[in-house]
């Protein structure tokens, strides 16, 4: 018995060292110039306890640090965070490895990089979801989401057969009504386009009273009873601003048995949860990742001032925009939908249409 | 018969993992120490790239690989003792009260499990435990005002009182109900869980001023935040000093005391502690009451250390970590003092780990190798049925020479 075990181990052994010696046989290479110059810039990001691979906010901003460094070549560094307890430890190491501006991802982190950037006046940092208590070494990044969300608007009526469209939210604060309000106006606009009345059920950014969840609990039972009312109330497209509701929208859709449609947030949902992609109409998207790129090419390449106003992510400067539209069957045809879309985001850039109003 | 002497194998065998020798520690320390250069050498991508080529320039493959090592252990330590890269010396001494603001909890809280596992419980409710004691420590903290000094006092006593009640309702139910004390530790860390989160998210209880919509507690008010030790250039706390104060209690309580020695044979021999006239349901309960009272002391240092709110995850990876530290700390109050040390630099060290590249899971994996080293052997018997290897060993004689040579002198 130990004689075969012993023999089975050193064949083992053997077949392991001669796999190694097979995979270690190409050539040794040489020392090669790699294609971008490398510059003498150190960007730094801390992600919160999501880790950089949560399909949502952390890996769009760890993509945003790739791509300056494939494309800008900056060096950069990075620390994932794994407790609360991480957060001012993982700040300080980007301090103490002399990173020239630290990314601090996540609304969690927010205490924490206020503190780190009061302590450290010489670095940079960037709050993103978060604000700044008045330091002036920390950039908030923040987005105009109304503008993507008044072109959702405008597309979910287009698509509407009921002309009745809905949205909900997850909590009344300003950054989530920020999305319904640009939506219930889009939507209006295409009534008076169109000479008809599209009516938007669950936010009336007039008196400010609509349909909340409570909380940003993903796909609850009280997210989906809203949606179903709301389906009852003859809507059939739903633009859902809380997260992660879109397991809800479309489980009361299938309950309702109607051909209905949602409109994603933050991400394209079609592509991140292919999963809905049957029911997803577009997304309004917050994109860090160009918000991330454009403000360390900003400092690092064109050698702009750090300052601790706002980024703030507009259709102009691409940091929100509408995803690709799917599933789209409205009585016009997609193409005039989309050409009318160009021209009321030109319109939103050059000011001529104002999304809230 | 046989099953008897089976039992007696594992029990045996668990007393062993819980009572493990300082060398024995000590030498897991290192083997848990290689495993994780190991990882580190095949989690570095400039060593597996030169293996493609190995035969061809073997060397570059070393040199990675001692690049790896060298630069992992290096980065561990800049972020655990002395930062040798630093501008100042304030920054350069940074890492090291670092350590001892991690150590704090760990050490409380391993004091609290090792004393479980001393009287024979395994009180996996550590993080339950931590959370009670924060939650009652997080209302006196934000919404009662006290004076200067007594508010610190009263918050502190709240949360060890807390969590040592929460540590006794265990050892009742455990007492009462024959009920095992690993199911229910394990099911309270649920429910600690969801009532600090549920406290947490309602504003008539203890969510934030202005709060958005995530649970979260206002920071502690300033009367009722543990002072810092060296100014405002370091964060570590006088919540330290209390764990080193818990150190004391813990060895005078286990080695010197009469309760501690109740505990203690109550541990060693359930059936001769009841023979010898000790009520042993009552010692459960007190066991588990202080046992939660040393886990509070982690409570203290998470929720009254903290200058910003709270949120439900306050309690990080201490109630798991505790049960390590005291495995590693061999249950006696020094072994837990070092023990909790060098996890703390571990997690002081981790983000400069991964500055370099490092994943973080490395310390990770040598916490677990060493907890691993030291419970195998006696594992390893009771699975293969072996002996006990002879007691006298080539070190144990050489240090019973060098003793027998000092009480000579």
């Amino acid at each position: 018995m130990k004689k075969i075990t012993k023999r089975a181990l050193s064949g083992l052994a053997l077949a392991g060292a001669a796999s190694l010696v097979l995979a270690g046989c190409a050539a040794a290479p040489d020392a090669s110039q790699s294609a971008v110059e490398q510059l003498d810039y150190l960007a730094c990001g801390v992600s919160d306890e999501g880790s950089w691979n949560d399909k949502s906010f952390n890996q769009s901003v760890y993509e945003g640090l790739t791509k300056s460094r494939d494309e800008l070549g900056v060096q950069i560094q990075d620390a994932e965070s794994t407790t609360p307890d991480d957060f001012a430890p993982n700040l300080q190491a980007m301090i103490d490895a002399n990173c020239d501006l630290t990314i601090a991802v996540g609304f969690n982190l927010v205490d924490a990089v206020n503190k780190a950037a009061e302590a450290n006046p010489e670095v940079n940092f960037v709050t993103v979801d978060g604000w700044s208590n008045g330091a002036t070494n920390l950039k908030p990044i923040g987005y105009s989401m109304n503008q993507s969300s008044y072109l959702a608007g405008y597309l979910a009526a287009a698509q509407s057969a009921s002309k009745v469209v809905g949205t909900y939210g997850g909590m009344q604060i300003p950054a989530v009504t920020d999305f319904m309000t640009g939506f219930y106006y889009g939507a209006q606009a295409w009534g008076a386009d169109n000479g008809t009345t599209v009516k938007v059920v669950g936010w009336n950014p007039t008196n400010e009273t609509g349909d909340f969840i409570g909380d940003f609990t993903p796909n609850s039972g009280t997210s989906k009873a809203i949606a179903a009312a709301q389906i009852q109330a003859g809507a059939d497209v739903i633009f859902p601003v809380g997260g992660d509701q879109f397991g809800a929208v479309s489980e009361a859709i299938t309950e309702a048995g109607i051909d209905g449609r949602m409109i994603g947030v933050d991400k394209d949902i079609a592509a991140t949860s292919p999963e809905y992609s049957k029911w997803v109409l577009t997304s309004a998207e917050k994109r860090m990742t160009n918000a991330v790129y454009d403000i360390i090419k900003a400092i690092a390449v064109d050698k702009q001032a750090f300052t601790g106003d706002a980024y703030i992510g507009t259709l102009e400067n691409g940091g929100t925009a509408l995803s690709a539209i799917t599933n789209y069957t409205g009585k016009q045809s997609q193409a005039d939908v989309e050409a009318k879309l160009e021209e009321l985001k030109a319109g939103i850039i050059a000011g001529d249409i104002n999304p809230l109003g | 018969m046989t099953t008897d002497k089976q039992a007696s194998t594992w029990s045996t065998a668990a007393k062993e993992i819980v009572s493990g020798g300082a060398f024995r520690a000590f030498l897991s320390v290192v083997l848990g120490f290689v495993v994780g250069a190991i990882f580190m050498v095949f989690s570095s991508e400039a060593f597996l790239q030169a293996l493609t080529y190995f035969t061809a320039r073997p060397t570059d493959a070393l040199s990675a690989g001692w690049t790896a090592i060298a630069d992992g252990y290096s980065a561990l330590f800049r972020g655990s003792i002395y930062n040798y890269k630093a501008d100042d010396i304030v920054a350069a001494l940074r890492p090291i009260t670092e350590t001892l603001r991690f150590a704090g909890p760990l050490i409380a809280a391993g004091l609290g499990v090792a004393l479980g596992f001393r009287v024979g419980l395994f009180n996996i409710g550590a993080s339950g435990q931590i959370l009670f004691g924060a939650l009652a420590a997080t209302f006196v903290s934000t919404r009662v005002s006290l004076p200067w000094g007594v508010h610190l006092v009263v918050a502190a006593v709240v949360a060890i009182a807390a969590a040592a009640a929460y540590g006794a309702l265990v050892g009742f139910l455990k007492a009462r109900t024959g009920a095992h004390e690993v199911i229910v530790t394990i099911m309270l860390n649920y429910v600690a869980a969801g009532l600090l989160t549920f406290a947490f998210r309602q504003d008539y209880l203890l969510l934030e001023a202005n709060g958005g919509g995530t649970p979260k507690s206002d920071p502690p008010a300033v009367t009722a935040q543990l002072p810092t030790l060296f100014g405002d250039a370091y964060t570590l706390h006088a919540g330290f000093l209390i764990s080193l104060v818990g150190v004391v209690i813990y060895w005078w309580l286990m080695e010197r005391s009469t309760i501690g020695f109740r505990f203690r044979m109550v541990g060693h021999n359930l059936d001769a502690a009841r023979t010898a006239g000790i009520n042993v349901n009552r010692t459960f309960v007190y066991a588990m009451a202080a046992s939660g009272a040393f886990v509070g002391i982690a409570a203290v240092n998470q929720a009254l250390g903290a200058t910003a709110g709270l949120t439900p995850d306050l309690d990080g990876s201490i109630g798991f970590d505790a049960i390590t530290v005291a495995l590693l700390g061999s249950s006696t109050g020094p072994g837990v003092l070092l023990a909790g040390l060098l996890f703390g630099a571990f997690k002081a060290g981790a983000p400069a780990m991964q500055v370099i590249g490092l994943s973080p899971e490395v310390t990770g994996v040598i916490q677990g190798f060493i907890v691993l080293f030291i419970a195998a052997p006696p594992l390893v018997r009771a699975i293969f049925r072996l002996p006990a290897p002879q007691k006298t060993t080539v070190i144990s004689d050489w240090w019973a020479g060098l003793r027998q040579k000092g009480a000579k002198k």
